[in-house]
């Protein structure tokens, strides 16, 4: 099996050096290295994608830069199940956000509806209570947006905004029952450090339902893969919600309001307005329609992807290949993850792996032959004890928001 | 507090010993060397690369207004890596929604100039479609004479304050910061005017400053109002 794997990882090295070569025809060698192989398929108005070198980040896909967004390449998730914290995806809205974070001078304030507001240190977070771990996938929402169609505004990217980590912290709870919640409590809402260049901007807020925020679920981490957060994924203290989408995760976390009321008013349009879906039963609307109503997007839906081969590499049907790859959805279990290597017309049941917990990736593996040569389509699809099902057909909604269509990988084999 | 007593009691009694004294309390003395270590690690910092990319140059109106509104809260990337192929109707939705949801200082006129650019460089549409040219009309504002200029409205309809404060730095130095290095500079206001009509770069860090879109009056009485901080 390892002979087979490294098989696949010379091939695709090889054709990435090709198409590097190719590339670098009347443009310097530095500058084909530079934009190499990234744009994994999302076509772009202004070109490709490059390589760029954050701090504390190996060098990752850029979005945009001012405020930072950074997109991990679709390799780093065969490297390892657990995502490492220099190739984690960055992702900010406010490009007013701080460089530079004193401890001694961070305080996460805890107000609004309670018996007694709280000012604490990261030191006395990290006393309150024992610290606990959970690894969880944070997956952007508009992830493999650039793959619409129709095409959407918004960041384009590809499969790379997500990553699975294991995150240490403590219960929110703790702190909410710290402060004592009012029992007329309905909403928490989260903010960061991070804000609004200009004052007519709304702030970056996001709020969970009191139910869910007195729920075991959601952390207050400041541990990400036993290390302290990378400062571009909220240094010192992030929320963790997980089996949600990685809007809610705020970064650099230092105030949490308890509201008795409905949380309204201009600094709640990212939960309001933005990060809306259409509120039926696919989530989706036919495009150029709107739906009646909408709804913040909230939970992952069943998601599954093969991350040793990718499109175009060049197979052989000399021999058995074990494909390999991930699942994940909203914290239900996956259930069962399906390879089909004749384009869906039949379906194979994979043998699944340990499992890290249920928000995490979870890794499947089977191994395949192709008996015949020429162009083969690769597909992946799971489902889960809810009785999600991943969809043939990705549906649409103007943000680009929750693709989860089963993925296929275009292949050669000779 | 148990120091200081310490180091006042050594120093009434012999001066060679206390010094002595003081010389191994320091060495020895762990909360002090603690305390130090520990203001050294809390602090953590990143420096942030600055953007290469940059906006398509471009004989339209829209063109320098992009330049100055848009990169008030966000590098041109945003712009430059949407879907190709977007018509104008399209573009000028996209940057509406920056002025209806984020509260971009852009007036109507500003909105339909810059999607008309943007739809031209980097989508569907040409530089001569009649839609195009009408869009791109978009007057540069010249006061009444001897109309009286208000600056506030100045400073907040060109994003201004967005880039800069009176008092600190924000992605551009603060007024009282350039008041200051001009202190003494006789060509300070004819210095100031050429650099808020035009931009540039280099004088404050990398971060480039876009022309912006105000006629000499204007901008002469932005350089008066920054040199008076």
């Amino acid at each position: 099996m390892a002979d087979n794997k490294t098989h696949l990882v010379q091939q695709s090295r090889r054709q990435f050096l090709r198409k590097a070569s190719m590339l670098a025809l009347g443009a310097s060698p530095l500058l084909s290295l530079a934009a190499t192989d990234n744009n994994e398929g999302v076509s772009l108005a202004g070109g490709m994608r490059p390589l760029v070198k954050y701090p504390g980040k190996r060098d990752l896909i850029l979005v945009h830069s001012r405020p930072p967004h950074l997109e991990t390449p679709f390799s780093v998730f065969n490297e390892s199940l657990i995502t490492p914290n220099d190739a984690f995806y960055v992702r900010y809205h406010l490009a007013n956000f701080p460089t530079e974070i004193d401890l001694k001078k961070y305080k996460l304030n805890i107000n609004g509806a309670v018996n007694k507001t709280l000012q604490l240190s990261l030191q006395e977070l990290k006393s309150m209570a024992e610290p606990v771990d959970v690894v969880a996938v944070n997956q952007c929402s508009g992830n493999s947006r650039g793959y619409s169609s129709p095409r959407v505004f918004g960041a384009q990217l590809s499969n790379g905004a997500m990553g699975n980590a294991r995150w240490t912290g403590i219960p929110l709870r703790t702190v909410l029952e710290k402060a004592g919640v009012s029992p007329e409590a309905m909403y928490v809402t989260f903010n960061g450090l991070d804000k609004p260049v200009l004052p007519t901007t709304p702030d970056f807020i996001k709020a969970l339902n009191i139910e869910h925020a007195l729920s075991p679920e959601p952390l207050l981490a400041w541990g990400m893969n036993g290390e302290d957060l990378p400062f571009l994924n909220g240094y010192p203290l992030k929320l963790i919600v997980p089996g949600y989408f990685g809007t809610y995760w705020v970064k650099h976390l230092s105030e949490i309001t308890v509201l008795d009321t409905e949380f309204t008013g201009q600094d709640s349009y990212f939960m309001n307005t933005a990060y809306q879906l259409p509120d039926n039963d696919c989530l989706c609307v036919t495009p150029g329609s709107t739906a009646e109503k909408n709804r913040p997007i909230s939970t992952l839906p069943v998601r599954s992807f093969i991350t040793n081969i990718s499109a175009d590499d060049t197979l052989s049907s000399a021999k058995p290949i074990e494909l390999e790859g991930i699942a994940f959805d909203d914290g239900s279990g996956i259930k069962n993850v399906d390879i089909s290597i004749d384009g869906g017309l039949t379906w194979l049941t994979s043998t699944l792996g340990e499992s890290l917990g249920r928000f995490s990736f979870l890794p499947w593996k089977l191994t395949v032959s192709f008996a015949q040569k020429g162009k083969a389509t690769v597909m992946v699809r799971a489902s889960n004890n809810n009785g999600e099902v991943q969809p043939l057909r990705a549906s649409w909604n103007h943000g680009g928001y929750r693709r989860h269509a089963i993925e296929s990988v275009a292949i050669n084999v000779i | 507090m148990s120091n200081n007593k310490s180091l006042t009691t050594l120093l009434s009694s012999s001066f060679i010993g206390s010094l002595l004294t003081i010389v191994v309390l320091a060495g020895i003395s762990p909360p002090v060397s603690q305390a130090y270590a520990a203001v050294e690690t809390t602090i953590k910092k990143i420096t942030l690369p600055a953007s290469t990319i940059t906006l398509p140059k471009s004989t339209l109106p829209g063109y320098n207004l992009a330049l100055q509104k848009c990169t008030i809260c966000h590098s041109v990337d945003y712009i430059h890596h949407q879907p190709p192929g977007m018509d104008q109707k399209a573009w000028t939705s996209a940057v509406l929604k920056m002025q209806h949801s984020y509260g971009a200082p852009l007036s109507e006129s500003d909105i339909n100039s810059i999607g008309a650019y943007l739809s031209v460089v980097y989508g569907s549409a040409k530089a001569d479609d009649p839609t195009i040219i009408s869009a791109s009309q978009s007057p540069i504002s010249t006061p009444a004479s001897g109309e009286a200029l208000d600056v506030q409205v100045l400073l907040t309809s060109n994003g201004c304050s967005g880039c800069h404060d009176i008092n600190k730095t924000i992605v551009g130095p603060a007024f009282k910061a350039i008041a200051k290095k001009y202190k003494s500079d006789t060509g300070a206001i004819s210095k100031l005017v050429v650099s808020i009509r035009n931009g540039g770069t280099g004088k404050w860090g990398n971060m480039a400053m876009p022309p912006m879109n105000v006629n000499e009056k204007q901008a002469q009485a932005l350089a008066e109002f920054i040199l008076q901080q």
